[in-house]
């Protein structure tokens, strides 16, 4: 009996599925969910107050998603796609970041000026840290100790010590950061510096920066992938990619219009960019350098985060 | 015609004795997007549209001075009927796709209660290519950057601006063109 149960069970239990994109739509207020080996949107969830920052937990069970004009934190159950909690934060939620163990999430208030925590499970507020002037991306390191806050008018990068949510230093980084992104090493991170046109590339032992890259106009966030690194200009349509050893600037990609967000799949080998204007998720072959698919998604997507979101091993 | 939204936003935001510095903005990026059928040949619609050193189908639109035609890059500076100027630049001209992106460089909040202004112009044959459709889309933060704007320069007031704009320059334009002038 426990035998044919199980055997049922497994019979049942849906094919293994690839990774998925959790994407943000802004004026849509709406978050969609993109199944990376179909290449299809596979739900679209309702999120009110203009969703925009997003951010998955490194097991894949939930997802963190900012409404700035709610002044709200949902907290999704990534699987059944229902929203836990929605935490009243104040002030302009814009990015998000999740620790590596899954919690607490932290969320960059645009408007006052702090990073609050958020405990995932229970959805309270663990505290807050001041950081520089409209904080908006934010990033953690692999080993979780420290927290990244790209600070957009102060040009600087707050780091901050995770543990006691103490601000330990802010580093001075080109014009107007937007995204933040750490490398898998956890040595490095990048700044899109939107108003100086180029990425700030952080030397975290030495808290500064250690080298200054030149990519497109308005670049928005970084997504780093096989050694190289892929910045999405906004205002050029494209996607600049330079080799983050040599520095050197290997292409600009076309893509759709106002690309936003970016980020890399697990292996490396695509990446994917929400293109807020032409209401589409791009996918780059990152061995080619070309996209290689279109997918269409809801209105305005925004994907400002770390938006993919694993389902399995 | 709508010229009266523009002199609304005028007198709403004259009142206002300082604005914060531009160069920050709210996190929510606002949308616009009107069409209009025009009864006339795609080319023959896309030869206005491209057109980039004449915004004379925009019914505010006094004068248009201008440098560097209709290639990426060119300037041209909108006096409008009340004396306010626009200054604004082609982003993008792709003949292929009839697709003109341009940008507002500079305007005053008081004259288009907007900031960070880009706009697409996309013409596209209807009717089996004997008529053509044209789009207007806009995208651009409200005039106010901060938290909690004051109404005559929060999203609503940005989007009402930009939709009675583009509402009036395609109806504007499709009269030029029906009309044959």
């Amino acid at each position: 009996m426990i035998g044919a149960l199980a055997l049922l069970l497994v019979l049942l239990a849906p094919p293994a599925r690839a990774d998925e994109a959790f994407v943000t739509s802004q004026p849509a207020e709406t978050l969609s969910i993109v199944d990376l080996a179909s290449r299809k949107v596979v739900a679209t969830l309702p999120i009110p107050g203009k969703p925009a920052g997003i951010a998955v937990s490194p097991d894949g069970t939930r997802a963190f998603v900012t409404s700035p004009d709610g002044k709200a934190l949902s907290i999704l159950d990534a699987a059944t796609r229902t929203v836990t909690y929605r935490v009243e934060v104040g002030g302009g939620p814009l990015g998000v970041a999740v620790h590596p163990s899954g919690s607490p999430a932290y969320v960059a208030d645009w408007y006052q000026h702090r990073v609050v925590a958020v405990d995932a499970a229970s959805g309270a507020i663990a505290g807050e840290v001041k950081v520089g002037d409209s904080p908006s991306g934010l990033a953690v390191t692999p080993d979780g100790a420290l927290l990244l806050s790209a600070d957009r008018d102060s040009d600087a990068v707050s780091l901050i010590d995770t543990a006691t949510l103490t601000r330990l230093a802010s580093i001075p980084v080109g014009a107007r950061p937007f995204g933040v992104t750490i490398d898998a090493e956890g040595s490095r991170a990048y700044t899109a510096n939107v108003a100086s046109n180029d990425v700030s590339i952080i030397d975290l032992a030495a808290r500064k920066v250690v080298a200054t890259v030149k990519v497109g106009e308005r670049p928005y966030a970084v997504a780093l992938a096989k050694g190289r690194a892929f910045v999405t200009d906004q205002y050029d349509s494209t996607v600049s990619v330079f080799d983050t050893g040599t520095l050197q600037k290997l292409v600009a990609i076309p893509v759709g219009d106002y690309p936003e967000g970016i980020a890399a799949s697990r292996d490396g080998a695509f990446v994917y960019v929400a293109c807020w204007e032409a209401n589409t998720l791009e996918i780059i072959d990152t061995a080619t350098l070309k996209v290689v698919d279109t997918i269409p998604v809801a209105d305005g997507p925004r994907a400002f985060g770390a938006f993919i979101r694993r389902t399995r091993e | 015609m709508k010229l009266h939204l523009l002199t609304a936003a005028l007198a709403a935001t004259s009142l206002l004795a300082t604005l914060p510095p531009a160069a920050a903005h709210g996190p929510t990026r606002q949308k616009v997007s009107e069409k209009i059928e025009i009864n006339a040949p795609p080319e023959k619609v896309w030869a206005v549209v491209s057109n980039f050193q004449d915004g004379g189908w925009i019914p505010v639109v006094a004068k248009t001075e201008g440098t560097g035609g209709n290639a990426p890059g060119a300037k041209r500076t909108l006096t409008l009927k009340n004396g306010a100027t626009v200054e604004e630049e082609v982003a993008k001209l792709q003949p292929e796709k009839m697709t003109l992106m341009y940008r507002i460089d500079k305007v005053d909040v008081k004259v288009l209660p907007v900031t960070n202004y880009s706009s697409w112009l996309i013409v596209t044959p209807a009717d089996g290519g004997a008529k053509s459709e044209v789009e207007w889309r806009g995208a651009f933060y409200r005039g106010y950057p901060n938290n909690d704007p004051p109404p005559e320069l929060n999203d609503e007031a940005a989007i009402n601006a930009v939709t009675g704009l583009y509402k009036a320059g395609l109806e504007s334009m499709k009269k030029q063109i029906e009309g044959g002038s």
